[in-house]
Formats: structure tokens, C-alpha cells, sequence
């Protein structure tokens, strides 16, 4: 099938490219453009490691077709970091250890940043209902949680 | 406890910042110029000889540019073990559904599924046998019916479809039988499950010009599979270099060669790289998940709550291939007991289903659960509190091991004092509510082990080992390295491997990493620290045991401000008579070291509809020390929470006709979610191994043992039903306190064969 053009904003740049148009949102960011942090770990909607921010809102990249993304603007996890420094998601993970073999790692901060813009002040109940679509063989979730809820405290008292 | 100025801190990974940013590297994220996309066709039959592969469609298709099928690869049988029971893809027959026939490559992956569709096999159907029980009787269908001609054949019971049999005996069970004052006898079932791992399995090969074929695998094993590649491919085994990449879990799973064989062959065919990444679907019916394992257990006991003798037969059922095995599962038919009299028998019997892989300590969960639940029902039939019945028969220091091994000192005793303490046990609970214990058993696992560490003239220091990193273990041996030399953690690199720069070692699996690796990286950084000391001690003019090495220098003990820094030694060493500093080590096995892990489930189930909800799961585990204890606890949680999914809700299927995998999703394979967990409280005993690194033992295998066991146990404090099979569902609970269902096959019938076929009397 032929590839048609597509416009998007990800990570703050607009990109055009060329996109079969079966293709989903998720392969696109990893075949065409070459952002690998997103992972496929089902390419069904059941394990939410391709999650990535569509427009505001938390969601699973491989159930998104890229032309729906058409002039959308789209943040990877490659997205979060400055420069200078790591998202506050970011550096509680590893202050925590919420993260083991790092591959559904991209999708739960993916997850949580979502959550934290809609919500900055989560209970406990709350960030696993955020991660509830979220799979993770590794940690067990604990101190996932632990490590969510401690960007938010940290993020709040930033303002 | 010893004071430490790395280890028991919580020191963060050493790949944290990779794994935070999306920026490291897995299999599936290898991209090459003019990489070509494989997909795999997959037998739509269990049992069948194969009549024809037609690939002429597949091959006219524009853009695909090669295909390939099981007669493309040399005629040679592997096996995960000495036995040699498979073709890396079926040439003649097909045992399994799913069972790969053909692959593409094709320029991209739409494309190579297109092709796959197009490939016409023509089978000619044999019958299956699904069934491990049914597979083990007289008149049964053969799954291999040439497998006394394959070679690393040892076992076989006439007709059968058994193929191998591990045994454990010590001294008179039928006589200890005949003289105890009670015999229990119970039969158990644990059901097929999956490692569930997020990462597919996933591999690039590429053919480089000199004909060196180059793998960037998602392995825990990069030289095995090396060597399994080698033998697969009939290529010399250093014409083969296998990267492995960051690995997105294996559990085991990934311990041995998977398909990296298809791309290769591929990429030789084709001259480009050639990419395989399995969809989730390949994922549970392709790639060895565990079976169902059926347990018959009897126990001689004394009045006074003594275990006399001990009886175990399991059944694994190992699919179509023997694979991964049995495995570990054997000797813990005693579980963590001092028993003096036993005879253990796990049989590995063939289906017509996916062969089965490792998983995390294979057959040990499965044991446990039959174990612990007997250790129960046990308990309560003598009137005896469970947790004492455990202490009055716990294995302890100078006692002999199953394996004849003396058992060292270890924590045992103090993991199930800490459970009793944290739950206030015995307690009674309110009426629907109960509690249920667990003890569990592992051993820290040893195997050939190597390292080496040199210094570099900013003192920081480069550790080198072949092992892949799996649930941290690169930053345990970072910890080991730097505890060792007196430097922080923060001046240790751990290189990047593959199998062409590395120095051999053993894979990534069994609880071994820190135990066995570590002692070499220790060992490693002990040869390291006397060289550094030798070459202060001639520069500095002082014999070198006046010497000490920390905070990054070698200092003199008397006269701490006559000293070199690290860097200055290693730049020097360049120059010097013995040249630069390199610590080496190499190591085979060390001594036999347990690891016990106490666990507890508090349970609320629901009488009208028989659903269980965890209210609260506890553990104690000897951790010998914590390397890193947020890590460790990390271990801790992850294993136990695969050990919750296992008791209550994941169920492979199987269809029973065909063996056909019937829930290959994980929206059918359910795993816990954040939301389906209590909180979890982790506790840590340090008794240290006489052997392991600053004392340290196992970690990550025994958390996952005790959960179901503990939740049945907590299941019959509650509601008092006995679910005897595995997941503790709803619908089976629901049943049992109708007086419904519940009983599973007693295997008296298949136990009687294969006693007879032993030559015992039955």
C-alpha cells in the first residue's frame, strides 16, 4: 500500500513523513521515526507499554492508526527529559526502583505523567487505577506506586 | 552485620537513566540499512506428517526474497539438554500446533505475512495425545515413537511417551511407611502457565562480509546460544557472535536458543539483516511456557508430629519436546524438611503441545504448592498449629540435603519467627476471613562464572563479565566490585558484552548472578586490589601488607597521607615492570548454599459467589545480605506478585483435543494489575553464606514459590475447603463449598504402572 504523508507534532517538533496507512501509531514513532522508547509488548491494547500522551491524554499507541494522529500533538517517553534534567516521573523511578528490565518502564511513566497533568494529587487507589491498564512482570507494582506518588508530592511542591 | 560503605545502601541501577529516558537498547529496537522483516508459518496441525510445502506463491510475492522451510537446515537433532529431540523447524512431521513449518523474509513485515498466508502445507494426520496421564498408559498414541534411536536417550517405560525420569532416594520408605503412626497420602494439580514476559522474543541476524554471523539476541544465555546456533546452523561456533541486547525479562525463558536460527539462515540466504520480533499470540503458543503437573504425595508421620518418610511422584507433562524439562523440580518433593527416610520421582512425559521452557526455578512452585498444602492438611488432621508442625520438621544446620550436601548455616528458623511475629500467628480471624503460611525452599545457584576488572587513569574502574543483566544483577556486581576496591559505585563501568569480548560464563538464570558471578567479580577485585597494593608498595617503598586500599587510593595504614590514588596506579602500571592492572577471575561452582523464604496470605473469600480477595501478603526471606536492599526487596515483591498470578488467576489453556493454546492473549492470560494487590510487607533476614559474596545468597527464585500454597492454606482457614488444583478460582472454590467438584484425579492407576515398571511392589 502506498505511503501518504502525515503531519505531527511529537516531542515539541513537527515532523512530516511518509506512513503506510495501516500503519499504527506505535510503529510509526518506532519504524519511521526511529523513537524506540515506546515499546510493543502485545500490539493488542492489553499491556499498555506503547502508552504515550495524544494530545493530553495517556494512550495506548498500537490502538491508535497515525493518520487518526493527523496534526495531533504526541510526547514519548524520549520526550520528557531536558537537557538539564530528568521529569520528575523519571527521577523517582530510579529513586524508588520502580523499574526492573525497563520495558514496560516507558509506558507506566507514560501512564503516570498523564495521570499527574489531569490529576497532580493522587491517592494510592488512584495511580493504580491510572496504571491499572499497565502491565509489569517485574516489580510487583509496589514501589512503582511509591515512586509515582513521589513525583506528584515533588511536583506539587514545586507548583 | 557487617558496615559496608556500598552494599546495604540503595544505591540506584546502574542502567536506570537508559531505562528511564527510552533510550536503551532491546532486540527489537536494532534497526539496519536494508533490514528485512521475518515472520514464521506455524503448524496448523498437533500431530501430522507433513506431504507436501508448496512456497511457490509465497516466493512470486513482490518484495519477499526468501522462504524457507525445515529441509533448508541441516538434518541435525538438538535438545535443551542431552537429549537430542527436535529439529529447530519440522521437517517430516509436526508435533505441536503452532510448531514452526516456514519462514519469510520479506522488505517489510505486512508483506512477510502476506507470504506466510500463501504457503500450502499439506498434512497427513496422525493422532495427538494431549493428555500427560493418559500419555503415560499402555496402548497410548507415541509421540516419538523413534525416540530410543535419539541420541541422549536414557528412560523409557515400554510404549510410553516418557522421556526422562529424575529420582531421589535414602533409605527405607516402605518399611518407615509400615512402622509411622499415621500415613497421608493427597493428589495435586498446578496448571500450564506463562512466563509473561513483556519483551517478545525478538533477534536480528545479519551476515557480515567475511561470513561471521553477528546475533542481537533478547537472551538470558548469549553462549548458549551461540553453541545451540553453531550446532543448528552446522557452522563453527566461533563464526558466530551473539550480542545480547537489553533484555525486557526472560524468567527463563530466554536461558536457550529460540528462534534466532529462522533470521540467520535468512540473512545467509539473502545476504541482508534479517529481523524476527514474535507477536504476543507466538508469544504463548511458540515459545516453551510450563505445563500442567500433576503431584501424588504421601507422608509417614509420628504421633508427635515427626516426619518419617516421604512419597512423591510427579508427572510433568513436557509437551512435545522435552525442553526445559522437569528441571529443578526434583528434590524439593521434600520441601524445607529433615526427612529421613524418601523416594522422589519426577517423570517427564510427551504430549502433542508447545514443549516447555524454564521458568523462574521450573517445577519448584509446582512442588511447593503440593508440598505446603499437604504440610497443611497435615498439620490439621494431627491437631497440630501449622507453623510449629513446619518448625518441629525444618531441615537445619549439619543435616543432609536432599542433593547429599550438609546444610550450611542459614535463616530458616528466623524467616518463619518473623512471619509469626508480623502476623501475631496463630490469630484467629473474623468469619470468612483466614490465614495460611508457606515455606519455601531454593538454593543460590552456582555454575561456571568469570570476571575481570581493570583500573583506568581516572581511577575509575572497567568490569567485564559475560553475563546479561536480568532484575539488576549488573548493579549487583558493580556493588560487589566497588565494596571490594573501596571506590563508590559510581566509578564502576560495566561493560557492554557479547560473546566475541567476554570471557565465558554461565546464563542468566537460577538465582546464580550474584551468588556465583559475584564471587568471581569479588575474587576478580581481590586480584585486582593486590596488584594495586604490590605496585604502591614498590613505589611508595613499603612492603605491601603495610598497605591499605579505600576511598579510591592505597594509602599506608600508619601514615595515611602517603598515598596513591587508584588513578595515579593505574597510570603508572603502564609503564611499569608487570604492566597494566587487570584482576581476573574464573570459577566453576561453589558449595551448596540455601536460601529460605517464609511467606503468609490473609484472605477474605466471598461464600456466595467463592471469590477470594488478598487481603495481605507478607514474606521473610534470608537474604545472606542485602547487596542492595531496595533492589532486593524489588526481587522480593516482583517474584511474589508472579507467584499471586499463578495461585488465583493465570491458566493456560489447553484445547483437549488438540492441545491447541486457547487463551493466547494477555486480555485471556490474566496477570495481576496494580489494583488486584494488597500492599506487600517485605521483611529481610541476613544470616550470610559461608560462600557468597559478603555472605550474600539467592534472591529471586523462591519468592514466587509460596503464594499458592499460603492462599490455599488461607483459603481452608477461612471457609475450611481444601482446593487441591491450581488457580484457586472462584468458580473452584464456589464448588467445593457446595460439595461440588473439587476432587481431582487420583492417579493410582498411572502410579501403580510406573511402579511396576520400576521393578517396586505396588
Amino acid at each position: 500500500m502506498n505511503k501518504q504523508p502525515l503531519t505531527m507534532t511529537v516531542n515539541g517538533h513537527e515532523r512530516q513523513i511518509l506512513v503506510a496507512p495501516y500503519y499504527s501509531l506505535l510503529d510509526t514513532l518506532r519504524d519511521e521515526l526511529q523513537l524506540t522508547g515506546t515499546k510493543k509488548g502485545c500490539d493488542e491494547g492489553d499491556c499498555g507499554a506503547c502508552t504515550v500522551i495524544l494530545n493530553g491524554k495517556a494512550v495506548t499507541s498500537c490502538l491508535v492508526l497515525a493518520m487518526s494522529a493527523r496534526g495531533a500533538e504526541v510526547t514519548t517517553v524520549e520526550g520528557l527529559a531536558t537537557p538539564d534534567a530528568l521529569h520528575p516521573v523519571q527521577q523517582a523511578f530510579i529513586e524508588r526502583g520502580g523499574l526492573q528490565c525497563g520495558y514496560c518502564t516507558p509506558g507506566l511513566i507514560m501512564a503516570a505523567v498523564g495521570l499527574l497533568e489531569e490529576n497532580p494529587q493522587p491517592s494510592a487507589e488512584e495511580v493504580k487505577f491510572a496504571i491499572g491498564g499497565n502491565l509489569c512482570r517485574c516489580t510487583g507494582y509496589t514501589k512503582v506506586v511509591e515512586a509515582i506518588l513521589l513525583a506528584a508530592d515533588r511536583m506539587a511542591s514545586l507548583g | 552485620m557487617a558496615t559496608f560503605k556500598v552494599l546495604e545502601q540503595n544505591n540506584p541501577r546502574v542502567d536506570a537513566w537508559e531505562k528511564v529516558t527510552g533510550r536503551a537498547t532491546y532486540a527489537g529496537d536494532v534497526y539496519l540499512p536494508g533490514m528485512l522483516m521475518c515472520k514464521t508459518l506455524g503448524s496448523a496441525r498437533s500431530h501430522a506428517r507433513i506431504v507436501s510445502i508448496d512456497t511457490s506463491l509465497a516466493e512470486a510475492l513482490p518484495g519477499v526474497r526468501a522462504v524457507i522451510t525445515g529441509v533448508d537446515f541441516p538434518e541435525i537433532r538438538f535438545g535443551s539438554g542431552a537429549l537430542k529431540d527436535r529439529y529447530i523447524m519440522a521437517r517430516d512431521k509436526v508435533y505441536y500446533i503452532g510448531e514452526p513449518v516456514a519462514a519469510v523474509a520479506a522488505e517489510d513485515e505486512i508483506t512477510a505475512e502476506e507470504a506466510i498466508g500463501l504457503i500450502d502445507v499439506q498434512y497427513e494426520d496422525l493422532e495427538p495425545v494431549v493428555d500427560p496421564l493418559a500419555s503415560l498408559r499402555a496402548g497410548s498414541p507415541s509421540v516419538h515413537p523413534d525416540l530410543e534411536n535419539y541420541e541422549g536417550y536414557g528412560f523409557t517405560i515400554e510404549g510410553g511417551n516418557i522421556c526422562t525420569l529424575l529420582d531421589a532416594d535414602r533409605g527405607d520408605v516402605d518399611q518407615a511407611f509400615r512402622d509411622a503412626d499415621h500415613v497421608f497420602e493427597d493428589t495435586f494439580r498446578s496448571q500450564g502457565i506463562n512466563q509473561g514476559f513483556l519483551e517478545p522474543m525478538a533477534c536480528v541476524a545479519h551476515v557480515e562480509a567475511n561470513g561471521r554471523l553477528t546475533i542481537w539476541a533478547s537472551t538470558q544465555g548469549p553462549y548458549q546460544v551461540r553453541a545451540q546456533l553453531a550446532s543448528v546452523l552446522n557452522m563453527a561456533l566461533s563464526n558466530i557472535k551473539v550480542i545480547p541486547m537489553e533484555l525486557g525479562g526472560g524468567f527463563g525463558d530466554k536461558l536457550r536458543l529460540a528462534f534466532e536460527a529462522f533470521p540467520a539462515l535468512l540473512s545467509m540466504k539473502t545476504g541482508s539483516p534479517v529481523k524476527l520480533i514474535n507477536n504476543r499470540e507466538e508469544v504463548f503458543t511458540q515459545n516453551g511456557p510450563r505445563h500442567p503437573v500433576t503431584n501424588y504425595i504421601k507422608t509417614g508421620v509420628n504421633q508427635d508430629g515427626t516426619i518419617v518418610a516421604r512419597e512423591a511422584y510427579t508427572i510433568f507433562d513436557v509437551g512435545a519436546y522435552l525442553g526445559a524439562g522437569p528441571n529443578s523440580g526434583i528434590g524439593h518433593g521434600l520441601g524445607a524438611y529433615d526427612i529421613p527416610n524418601f523416594r522422589l520421582r519426577s517423570y517427564a512425559a510427551y504430549t502433542n503441545k508447545v514443549y516447555v521452557g524454564s521458568y523462574r526455578a521450573s517445577g519448584v512452585a509446582d512442588m511447593t504448592f503440593a508440598v505446603e498444602s499437604h504440610m497443611d492438611m497435615i498439620a490439621h488432621k494431627l491437631g497440630m498449629d501449622p507453623l510449629d508442625f513446619r518448625l518441629k520438621n525444618a531441615i537445619k544446620e549439619g543435616d543432609i540435603a536432599v542433593n547429599g550436601s550438609r546444610v550450611p548455616r542459614n535463616g530458616l528458623v528466623e524467616c518463619l519467627t518473623a512471619i509469626k511475629e508480623q502476623l501475631g500467628l496463630p490469630k484467629e480471624l473474623p468469619e470468612g476471613h483466614g490465614v495460611g503460611i508457606a515455606l519455601c525452599e531454593w538454593r543460590s545457584g552456582t555454575g561456571p562464572s568469570t570476571a575481570a576488572i581493570s583500573v583506568n587513569e581516572d581511577g575509575t574502574v572497567s568490569l567485564l563479565t559475560g553475563s546479561v543483566d536480568i532484575s539488576g544483577s549488573d548493579t549487583s556486581l558493580a556493588s560487589i566490585a566497588a565494596e571490594s576496591l573501596g571506590i563508590a559505585m559510581d566509578q564502576v563501568i560495566v561493560a557492554k558484552r557479547d560473546t566475541d569480548l567476554a570471557p565465558f560464563t554461565g546464563p542468566s538464570g537460577g538465582s546464580r548472578i550474584v551468588y556465583s558471578q559475584g564471587k568471581a567479580v569479588e575474587m576478580a577485585a581481590e586480584d585486582t586490589r593486590n596488584k594495586l597494593l604490590a605496585l604502591a608498595a614498590d613505589r611508595l617503598g613499603v612492603p605491601s601488607d603495610a598497605l591499605a586500599c579505600a576511598d579510591g587510593s592505597v594509602y599506608v595504614q600508619d601514615n595515611p597521607p602517603q598515598a596513591l590514588t587508584l588513578g595515579q596506579l593505574a597510570a603508572m602500571s603502564v609503564t611499569s615492570r608487570s604492566g597494566p592492572i587487570i584482576g581476573n577471575a574464573s570459577l566453576s561452582t561453589l558449595p551448596y548454599a540455601p536460601v529460605f523464604s517464609a511467606q503468609a496470605a490473609e484472605v477474605e473469600v466471598d461464600k456466595d459467589t467463592g471469590q477470594v480477595k488478598l487481603t495481605r501478603y507478607v514474606q521473610c526471606q534470608d537474604v545472606g545480605v542485602a547487596i542492595n536492599p531496595m533492589a532486593v526487596e524489588g526481587q522480593l515483591e516482583g517474584g511474589a506478585v508472579q507467584g499471586i498470578g499463578r495461585a488465583l488467576t493465570e491458566d493456560m489453556q489447553f484445547d483437549p483435543e488438540t492441545g491447541a493454546v486457547r487463551n493466547p492473549s494477555f486480555a485471556s492470560y490474566l496477570m495481576p494489575l496494580a489494583l488486584d494487590l494488597p500492599e506487600l510487607e517485605t521483611l529481610l533476614v541476613r544470616v550470610p553464606s559461608e560462600d557468597g559474596p559478603f555472605g550474600a545468597r539467592a534472591v529471586a527464585e523462591p519468592p514466587g514459590f509460596g503464594p499458592p500454597a499460603a492462599i490455599a492454606n488461607a483459603i481452608y482457614d477461612a471457609v475450611g475447603v481444601r482446593i487441591r488444583e491450581l488457580p484457586l478460582s472462584g468458580e473452584r472454590v464456589l464448588a467445593a463449598l457446595r460439595g461440588e467438584g473439587n476432587d481431582i484425579a487420583y492417579i493410582g492407576d498411572e502410579l501403580e504402572e510406573l511402579k511396576r515398571a520400576e521393578g517396586l511392589s505396588v
